[in-house]
């Protein structure tokens, strides 16, 4: 099924590129555009001792002396970002890592959270030494619904705390020495907010596998661009119009961006509906330039 | 082409023999201090004992041997394979321009041939052999590791990435009349233009070729849930041509073992060859043979006892060393290699000089064959037989099997995969269906500002690398791409900097008790 999502764009460039050449090939991979009118899931950052993302329109004061550790990966071709890394600046005892998967892409992610959480138990539990301390539970934070997982093993004590915002499995994943500094962590997302300030109203549904088949009605394909054979994943909002509003390449080098962007803001799709009412949606659908001899 | 006999790699062999004992110590010493202090004491406890390096772990080489399994005619084609691949090499065989060194097996020599750097570094006495005048660059020392120079830019920003070889043959008696000078590396380290790496190690490479694009990507998913809990993501590296994934090398960049050999054959040594055949050096006066100067061989003037290796050019035979190579030897089956916790005031390292054993000819074969018809190559190698390797003690054995246990539940195994399997291989039982431990997804991670080197090859950006296989870590002298470290708490550390997949799972190594970090060390040195 998934297939069906990629856009293959047939990519007859010089069939010369040797073997050498392929070896000196450079690419650098960059964080999305920063020229967005609208935010996207890696904008996040701290600010007055907390952690604000106006994508996710949350908020998290973290307990009182902890400090945002090295920053983590850039988002990956799978739709995987590590929203922020969260420390004490004392001894090292604990840690948050947030971080964020969108269900559109990744080649286990699953319809619901539960699922997705009962997945995450089963895995954690196949691990050598690994006990579950609390099985999947579902809890309410902020008004939001959460699946909670306690797992410990090698003195490490740890809990994943995940909840579903605009098609991402959100988490936060703790880690302690001791369970008792476990459990106050858990206790201190309870002062998570979802109601960031500058939070983007009311942001549009997110319906997987939109931009396909006979729903676009106008495609133009994307200049193809090195490397080949990478997956590029993109989130678009749609207008009720059926135009392209944003663009987001999660991954990719400077040109494919460009070449992405460029063609996707081209687009026209069927108007999405809701209620019998156009809609804007956000969808996502991967890119992947491939050779064609 | 028939080569000279390697009488130069033997010396060196002999050598490395005896000097293991000397790398690690004040430098090692002073890298571990310099984690403490980083990490807020996060490899000390608060009662001053901290978690050691046991260093190299001693005994005979583990690793070295050929594939359980092989025919006979295999292993006649093994045995050749490794000669070609000792050989020493001259201007008139193929060597240089420019070049690293002489040989394959010079780079590749530690614990045994077809490993990776040895504790002395032969760059130094190949710098003048044969009346050459190079300069040893500041880089390279006697005791630290063999290592190849890439400039990160062209002089006119644009991005470079290449290797820039470190000698030239310009002296050499066998060289008259070539002038060219060693590229300006005082001027690239002043301008912070150069990179470093260092050789990778070749055991059980064939069984890494042998494992299907697919084995990989499912290998790769499996662990996917617990790698989302600790950061980490990556990636395949991809064939530009083929679409297939790339597995060997640093950045994954080379999709097999010959166009590996080939390249390196050309790039490290300056031979030409039937997959990259034509000098990169083109200087007029500095040309000596007709190319490609490695090629099939029309009449056998060899006779080595495997007429496949006599008629087949050089890389095809270092190509075929590689891929019937077996891989290193555990050690927890024979050799300890444990250390207990220590005061901070210690030396770092506790280590002891590796052996270098001959090679073997005889594969002791270790393959299981189970009910499903799919093999487990455990403790596969063919020359770890005759080892005289002492007993491990109980508590020993128990802090090993721990080690194994923290690698596993603090996430190093979400890049660091234990298990992969191979698919069915034309050179038989050997290599089908086997499953091996070589400690990789054998993806791209970001490793962060810190590890960075600014280079990409193929998909790989300039901060990510492959996950470096950990089986024969036990036995390795240096670490990292560029070696810069020869203890593991190191090598450990330099895994946290800012964009790291491996920040986690750093962090959660400095929340381990000591003995925690002491038998996950243990562990390592153990593989």
């Amino acid at each position: 099924m998934r297939q069906a999502l990629y856009l293959c764009a047939a990519c007859v460039l010089g069939l010369f590129v040797g073997l050498a050449a392929w070896q000196r090939g450079a690419a650098t991979f960059i964080r999305g555009a920063p020229s967005h009118a609208l935010s996207n899931p890696e904008d996040g950052g701290i600010a007055n001792g907390s952690y604000t993302n106006k994508y996710f329109g949350l908020s998290y004061r973290p307990p009182q002396g902890w400090i945002e550790g090295e920053a983590g990966a850039d988002p990956s071709d799978s739709g995987y970002y590590v929203l922020t890394t969260l420390i004490p600046d004392s001894e090292l005892d604990a840690t948050i890592l947030v971080a964020a998967q969108d269900m559109f892409f990744g080649s286990d992610t699953r319809a619901s959270l539960s699922a997705t959480t009962h997945d995450f138990q089963q895995a954690v539990s196949s691990i050598d030494g690994m006990t579950i301390d609390r099985a999947t539970t579902e809890v309410k934070i902020g008004g939001h619904p959460f699946f909670r997982v306690d797992y410990s093993g090698v003195g490490l004590f740890r809990g994943a705390i995940s909840t579903e915002i605009r098609c991402h499995v959100v988490s936060f994943n703790l880690t302690a020495r001791e369970p008792a500094l476990l459990e106050r962590l858990a206790e201190s997302l309870n002062d998570l907010s979802f109601a960031a300030p500058g939070l983007e109203p009311s942001p549009p549904p997110c319906v997987k596998d939109y931009a396909i088949d006979d729903n676009v009605l106008r495609k133009v394909v994307p200049v193809p661009a090195e490397p080949k054979f990478t997956s590029i994943p993109v989130r678009i909002i749609v207008g009720a119009d059926g135009s392209v509003k944003h663009v987001h390449v999660i991954r990719a080098t400077a040109d494919q961006r460009h070449n992405i962007e460029e063609a996707l803001y081209q687009w026209k799709l069927k108007p999405y509906q809701v209620g019998g009412r156009p809609s804007p949606i956000e969808t996502g659908l991967v890119f992947k330039f491939t050779s064609d001899k | 082409m028939a080569r000279p006999q390697s009488v130069w790699g033997c010396s060196l062999a002999s050598v490395i023999v005896m000097l293991g004992a000397t790398v690690l110590s004040q430098s090692a010493a002073a890298q571990l201090a310099q984690s403490q202090s980083r990490n807020g004491g996060g490899g000390t406890s608060s009662s001053g004992q901290q978690a050691v390096d046991p260093g190299v772990r001693s005994g005979t080489s583990s690793a070295g041997g050929p594939l359980p399994g092989l025919s006979q005619a295999q292993l006649n084609f093994f045995n050749a394979a490794q000669t070609r691949f000792e050989e020493v090499d001259t201007v008139s065989s193929g060597l240089g321009p420019r070049f690293n060194l002489n040989s394959c097996s010079g780079c590749h020599a530690q614990p045994s041939t077809g490993g990776s750097s040895p504790p002395t570094n032969p760059e130094v006495a190949v710098a003048t052999l044969m009346g050459a005048h190079n300069v040893v660059p500041p880089f390279v020392t006697a005791n630290g590791p063999i290592r190849e120079a890439r400039f990160i830019r062209n002089p006119d920003g644009t991005p470079d990435g290449g290797v820039h070889d470190l000698f030239v043959i310009s002296g050499r008696s066998d060289a008259s009349g070539c002038n060219i000078q060693q590229p300006n590396f005082a001027a690239a380290i002043a301008a912070n233009n150069i990179i470093y790496r260092i050789p990778t190690p070749l055991f059980g490479l064939g069984l890494v070729e042998n494992t299907s694009d697919l084995a990989l990507e499912n290998a790769f998913a499996a662990n996917a849930h617990q790698k989302r809990s600790l950061g980490i993501s990556g990636n395949f590296n991809h064939s530009g041509n083929t679409g297939n994934i790339t597995r060997f090398g640093w950045k994954a960049q080379n999709p097999s073992l010959l166009v590996f050999s080939g390249e390196a054959y050309n790039v490290e040594m300056g031979v030409t060859n039937d997959a990259f055949p034509n000098k990169r050096e083109t200087n007029p006066g500095c040309q000596y043979n007709s190319l490609p100067e490695d090629t099939t061989n029309l009449t056998n003037t060899t006779s080595s006892g495997s007429p496949a290796s006599d008629y087949s050019s050089d890389i095809v035979n270092f190509a075929a060393f590689m891929r019937m190579l077996a891989p290193p030897t555990p050690g927890s089956s024979g050799t300890p290699a444990v250390a207990q916790a220590s005061s901070l005031t210690s030396t770092a390292s506790s280590t002891t000089a590796s052996t270098q054993s001959s090679s073997s000819t005889t594969a002791a074969s270790t393959q299981v064959a189970s009910a499903d018809n799919t093999s487990v190559l455990s403790v596969a190698a063919g020359n770890s037989s005759s080892s005289a390797a002492a007993t491990v003690s109980a508590s020993s054995a128990a802090s090993i099997t721990r080690g194994q246990q923290v690698f596993a539940n603090i996430g190093c195994q979400g890049c660091h995969v234990i298990n992969q399997t191979t698919g069915y291989s034309e050179l038989g039982p050997a290599q089908t269906n086997v499953t091996f431990q070589p400690l990789s997804d054998f993806a791209l991670h970001d490793m962060g500002s810190g590890l960075a080197d600014g280079v990409s090859q193929g998909s790989s950006t300039g901060r990510q690398f492959r996950s470096a296989p950990l089986w024969g870590v036990g036995q390795r002298v240096f670490f990292l791409h560029d070696g810069r470290t020869n203890d593991l708490n190191v090598a450990i550390r330099e895994h946290e900097s800012s964009g790291s997949e491996a920040n986690s799972v750093v962090r959660n190594y400095y929340m381990l008790s000591v003995s925690d970090r002491q038998a996950l060390l243990n562990y390592l040195r153990s593989l």
